[in-house]
């Protein structure tokens, strides 16, 4: 039988408690193990993965082995187009997806006062954001890309009957993840920055839309530096064709704005009132 | 048969708030605390010191502010003006230290709604425990007996009535034992019994923690406190003993004499310690309200024998109790006016 002695305060003023062991402040953020376990138990412990598997295979391979049964294509670019499709709708669709999914994760809490609850327990702000964002990458990654992906390539192999360099299409796919990460984070962030729902769904909603309509039409060198262009770039590499603009760019970019929309959350989440 | 919502441990023992110096420091002392929002003063310069091991009551009428000084406590708001230490720590600068030792239960209590009753608890003793899993399962098994939840510890929350989320609210407050329980108007969603409860609870709990709990319900606050403070309007009205509270500076007894009361009064109104007679004749006795002035001691021992030597027949004698809902009103109408 041992006592409980916790670490940060003084021994005189703690409880005996037999046998439990209590968490030691270590060198990540206070709470993040236990966040990250909830908030992927709310993923994975419940319908949702099942909801957003169906989802996302119904949706992204369903548009593509269409587009490879397509009797008009031309054999020799259905592989192509098949993959240039799978990658924008995912870089775009998926990004909906995130938005509607995710606009409510701060919001929501700081509503219903779950946000409050957990933070007033022994668990940091950073992990409270950082747990959120964990989970959502888990899971749209794994969900709406990984897997969706996965049966992409056996589809291809199946129905077009081609070789497709798989280690490209890979980056390909991470390329237009990117565009995935970006706006989860965004949302997270328009999360910390808005009080209703709305506008946080707004805005994202509304730049991914606007990416669709306005990338032919703003001047290139505008464009490269928003996420509008993932798509098309992880397409470019997936086939390992070339681009007008540069390829690099709009990765940069579009990395430099998740950094400084994460900052940007945390920076105004730390500041937060409950 | 109804199961009593709270089953209180048989080894809790109740014992008096700590008033040794050499203890340590107090669990809560704050100093100038305020909150404003904009133009709105939420709090208003709050010096409060509530003793290890003491129940306080923390009073006050709907938007007095009691909340806003809770989640200042926690850390959840950042003061405008003051500061707030508990055990000593600083609650902006040692926020999460301070939460490690502190329970709290909201004033309307929400949790995870996929989440079990079971699930709730284990992800609120995982903040505190990392294992054994055998250890904290038996820590759940009994903080679920202790609210009564036991019988409905598997099933998800979404479902759960509003007594239930409040009892679920005190379970996850109390899961890591801690030295200080908040609770924001912890029996203000329960019936009566369920209210008798959580007072029984909360007194016996004494023993191992400090209860800091703001409520509107005067008879709670008179029954287990031993500690009050007053909030109206944002500002401290009063802080004190609840002891020291309800007797007040002057004691009033209540005497009553057979027939005619004016001799006593006139006997009564010779001695020192007396500060005012008041007299109220009745069809068969006479009531004589001898309020005296600071020797509590010297009008109990030489008061009935004052009123006796005058030749009265004595049919009650009674040291007045004062009701705390009239100390509050007081306090509250005299602090407004």
């Amino acid at each position: 039988m041992s006592t409980l002695t916790r670490p940060d305060v003084p021994a005189t003023t703690t409880t005996p408690v037999p046998d439990l062991v209590p968490v030691v402040p270590g060198r990540a953020p206070a709470g993040l193990a236990n966040l990250v376990r909830k908030e992927l138990g709310q993923w994975f412990g419940t319908r949702l993965w099942a909801v957003q598997l169906v989802l996302w295979v119904l949706i992204l391979n369903g548009i593509t082995t269409a587009v490879m049964l397509d009797p008009s294509m031309p054999a020799g670019d259905v592989l192509a187009e098949a993959v240039l499709t799978f990658l924008q709708v995912a870089a775009a669709l998926v990004a909906i997806g995130v938005v509607l999914t995710t606009q409510g994760a701060i919001i929501g809490e700081r509503e219903l006062g779950t946000a409050a609850w957990v933070l007033s327990k022994p668990a940091s702000r950073t992990s409270f954001l950082a747990a959120k964002l964990t989970a959502h990458l888990t899971g749209f990654g794994l969900l709406a890309l990984a897997i969706p992906a996965i049966v992409f390539a056996v589809t291809v192999g199946q129905v077009v009957v081609a070789p497709m360099a798989t280690g490209r299409f890979a980056l390909g796919v991470a390329v237009a993840g990117l565009a995935v990460v970006f706006y989860l984070v965004l949302t997270l962030a328009l999360g910390t920055v808005f009080r209703g729902r709305g506008p946080v769904a707004g805005v994202g909603v509304g730049l991914v839309l606007a990416g669709l309509l306005l990338k032919g039409m703003l001047p290139p060198t505008l464009v490269v530096m928003t996420p509008w262009l993932l798509g098309d770039v992880g397409a470019s590499l997936a086939l390992g064709t070339t681009m007008e603009v540069s390829r690099a760019t709009p990765i940069v970019a579009t990395s430099t704005w998740t950094v400084l929309l994460l900052v940007l959350a945390w920076r105004r989440f730390r500041r937060e009132e409950f | 048969m109804r199961t009593p919502i709270l089953q209180v441990p048989t080894d809790a023992r109740r014992a008096p708030p700590s008033a040794d110096p050499t203890a340590g420091p107090p669990a809560i002392r704050t100093t100038a605390m305020g909150k404003r929002y904009d133009d709105v003063v939420a709090l208003d310069h709050l010096d409060l010191e509530v003793p290890t091991h003491a129940i306080f009551g923390f009073l006050g009428p709907n938007g007095a502010g009691k909340t806003t000084a809770i989640k200042l406590l926690l850390g959840l708001a950042r003061p405008t003006s003051g500061r707030a230490q508990l055990f000593g720590l600083d609650s902006v600068t040692d926020s999460l230290a301070i939460r490690a030792r502190v329970g709290y239960l909201a004033q309307e209590p929400r949790f995870y709604d996929h989440l079990t009753a079971r699930e709730v608890l284990a992800f609120t003793a995982r903040f505190f425990y990392r294992g054994p899993t055998a250890a904290v399962r038996a820590r759940i098994d009994e903080t679920l007996e202790l609210v009564g939840l036991a019988d409905k510890a598997d099933r998800p929350t979404r479902g759960f009535s509003g007594g239930e989320r409040q009892r679920l609210g005190i379970a996850q407050a109390q899961v890591n034992h801690p030295d200080l329980l908040i609770l924001d108007e912890p029996a203000a969603a329960l019936d009566p019994l369920g209210r008798r409860d959580v007072l029984e609870v909360m007194e016996r709990l004494r023993d191992r923690t400090t209860i800091f709990y703001s409520t509107h319900i005067l008879d709670d606050v008179q029954r287990v406190s031993d500690h009050v403070a007053i909030l109206d309007h944002g500002r401290l009205v009063t802080s004190a003993a609840t002891a020291d509270l309800l007797h007040g500076s002057t004691t009033t007894f209540d005497v009553e004499v057979r027939g005619d009361g004016q001799p006593s009064a006139r006997a009564l109104r010779q001695r020192p310690w007396v500060h005012d007679v008041a007299v109220t004749p009745g069809p068969v006795a006479t009531a004589l309200a001898v309020t005296v002035s600071d020797d509590d001691e010297a009008a109990e021992q030489d008061l009935l024998p004052t009123v006796l030597a005058a030749g009265a027949t004595v049919v009650r004698f009674a040291p007045r109790q004062f009701d705390l809902e009239d100390v509050f009103l007081q306090l509250v109408e005299g602090d407004r006016s």
